[in-house]
């Protein structure tokens, strides 16, 4: 077995253990009690969640990404790099076979990520917010997530660094469930409660009200 | 050791921590775990704080309030909280913790839910804060002024100790008052009129302090031809067990309301002009009860709006030509999604009506919410935080600042004097009364 085959093994490996580590997760979180909200409602909850998840992730849509829309934008690009890096992973035993055109924009777009994420360390280090708040955790986290979309990036233009990039994905994947990264599976929880939430109560998401100006 | 937790009370015992630990895992539902996981620590809800907008510090961020009861959530539940507690900042509760949440927790968040409202991975810190001053309270630290409001509340039925004597004494005082100024001896206050299709509720300082409100509130009703009431077994619309996080104690207090409201069969609870008090019985009460009320709840505001919008009286907005701007109580706006209702309200009983910058649901909290005025031994803090409400209302040059909640009313006062603010502050409702053309009925 060649290299690249014994780490795309390796690879997989750390992936069905973050796996079983986010299902784990999950577990816990659904055997917990679930607050349902007995008030008369106001508006529709069905509306609030679906702002949450469209209208609401917009960058005007919230003083706090209107005031920081370049770190918000940053956040985007890095989490898009993410995505990218995870479609080029499972792509990977072709990637020589990728229409020149799609490779270009792959390399820009995990190049776009890798720099956002390591930007993010910096910034986290330089502000004195960001820097009160962080734990080492988020530095590290954010250091291997970049790492693995510089590895799709590294890999796009060099297949021959391909047992990079699975080496860090078996190590990321395998952190996942243990680091801030599992963040990506509470995310649709906490952005549906707040939906239900607030749209419950006629706050976000609803049409027009009869006493609008 | 700050000194004003030096008190007994205040100093951690194995069997206190035990207590707290064991309210956490108690409340530890999905959308409590979920708020506690999901924060990335961005630190983009900074400036959605007025306490970071007023004094920008790190301490101030609502991200750093909520890391400090997630350090001990991580302790308890995370596995590396466990094994690398250093790795992932988890912590003990112990007595320096103990410390850090009475100072988060109780001396510098309102539980305004801007920070919720701008998080851009809906961080229910909120939730988390509310949390923190529940176990707080079951290892007996509330603090003294909210603890003692909340106890007089559950013994007297209001939590200004008010007699039913003293109570009906002002109600029929304020009837005379009214009959006199609008010499016209139809107009009434009832009292535990069964069968009223309202039963309006009231703040006990309303009662003690400025029943020239409740004379608004009935001049409204009046003209509107209401059939309403105020019911003698309980009227205080306030619960600060929604403070402190005690649900025991809150579901008592909600209690209290809906046995009233049912013993007089009525259709309608109007909570008064009271943001807290609204959101306690309006969104909380039902759930801290266990089931749906038979009656609908609403605030004051809504019902304004609703008999402006009816054409149930007539309005002459020329007795109000003084620029008019308002401050949205959070707990009415951002936590109840009533906004459009008082822009309408005054839109008709005013002619000069400015918005203050930002309003509605981002609107700024005032700095008297989640109890901050019962606790006394925040004040200083709560007045240097107030800074971002007193340039926002400054910015408007209004001569009036409209509120509908006795703890902005309160607090607004104090921020006008402290800031020298040439301002009067007053209710929606007088207003809306002092707008009425009265037609003798």
């Amino acid at each position: 077995m060649d290299w690249i085959v014994t780490t795309r093994w390796i690879a997989a490996a750390g992936l069905v253990l973050g796996l079983i580590g986010i299902l784990m997760r999950l577990g816990d979180i659904m055997n917990r009690p679930f607050k349902k909200d007995l008030s008369r409602e106001r508006g529709r909850a069905g509306r609030g969640i679906l702002y949450a998840f469209t209208l609401g992730m917009a960058p005007w849509e919230k003083e706090s990404t209107r005031l920081h829309w370049f770190l918000y934008i940053r956040g985007i690009l890095f989490h898009v790099g993410i995505f990218t890096a995870f479609g080029v992973l499972f792509a990977s035993p072709w990637i020589d076979q990728f229409h020149q055109a799609l490779k270009v924009v792959l390399v820009l777009v995990t190049g776009a990520g890798a720099l956002a994420g390591f930007a993010g360390i910096a910034i986290r280090l330089h502000g004195a917010n960001e820097r009160a708040l962080s734990i080492p955790d988020d530095y590290f986290s954010v250091f291997v997530c970049s790492l693995f979309i510089t590895g799709a990036f590294v890999s796009l233009l060099a297949p021959a660094a391909l047992p990079f990039f699975y080496l860090v994905t078996a190590f990321m994947g395998a952190y996942i469930p243990l680091s801030k990264i599992r963040h990506c599976v509470y995310f649709f929880y906490s952005k549906f409660f707040f939906g239900a939430h607030f749209g419950h109560r006629g706050v976000i998401g609803q049409s027009r009200s009869k006493y609008a100006e | 050791m700050d000194e004003r937790f030096t008190a007994e009370r205040f100093q951690l015992t194995p069997e206190k921590m035990a207590v707290g630990l064991e309210v956490l895992r108690k409340r530890m539902n999905r959308q409590l775990k979920a708020s506690l996981e999901v924060c990335v620590r961005c630190g983009l809800c900074a400036e959605s704080c007025h306490y970071y907008v007023s004094n920008p510090k790190p301490e101030h961020v609502p991200a750093f309030r909520a890391e400090q009861l997630r350090k001990i959530y991580r302790r308890l539940e995370d596995p590396l909280g466990k094994s690398a507690p250093g790795w992932i900042a988890a912590a003990d509760l112990d007595q320096e913790m103990v410390e850090m949440l009475l100072l988060t927790a109780y001396g510098s968040c309102t539980m305004c839910g801007r920070c919720v409202i701008n998080c851009p991975m809906g961080v229910d810190t909120r939730l988390i804060m509310r949390t923190a001053r529940a176990m707080l309270t079951a290892m007996d630290m509330t603090p003294e002024g909210l603890k003692a409001t909340v106890n007089v509340h559950l013994e007297t039925g209001n939590n200004m100790g008010v007699t039913t004597e003293d109570f009906v004494e002002t109600v029929e005082w304020m009837e005379e008052e009214l009959q006199a100024e609008l010499d016209d001896p139809s107009v009434k206050i009832p009292l535990d009129k069964k069968g009223a299709r309202v039963v309006y509720t009231l703040n006990p300082r309303e009662v003690k302090y400025f029943p020239y409100l409740l004379q608004a509130a009935a001049k409204i009703f009046n003209a509107a031809g209401e059939n309403w009431t105020l019911s003698t077994e309980s009227w205080d619309a306030t619960n600060y067990a929604l403070f402190n996080g005690d649900d025991a104690a809150a579901k008592k207090l909600a209690q209290n309301l809906e046995r009233a409201v049912n013993h007089l069969r009525a259709d309608v609870l109007v909570m008064a002009e009271c943001g807290h008090g609204y959101r306690s019985q309006r969104w909380e009460g039902e759930n801290w009860v266990g089931h749906g009320y038979p009656f609908r709840v609403m605030s004051f505001v809504e019902l304004q709006a609703q008999y402006i919008y009816e054409k149930r009286f007539e309005l002459d907005p020329t007795v109000n030509s003084q620029r008019v701007t308002f401050h949205d109580p959070c707990n009415q706006a951002r936590n109840g999604g009533i906004v459009d209702e008082p822009r309408y309200v005054l839109r008709h009983v005013c002619t000069d009506f400015v918005e203050m910058t930002p309003h509605g649901v981002e609107n700024y909290c005032c700095g008297g919410g989640g109890g901050m005025l019962s606790m006394t031994d925040f004040a200083k803090e709560r007045m240097a935080a107030a800074k971002a409400k007193a340039d926002q209302i400054a910015a408007t040059g209004a001569k009036i600042v409209a509120t509908s909640c006795h703890n902005c009313l309160d607090q607004l006062d104090e921020i006008k004097r402290h800031y020298k603010l040439d301002v009067k502050i007053q209710n929606l409702s007088e207003l809306t009364s002092a707008a009425i053309v009265w037609k003798k009925q």
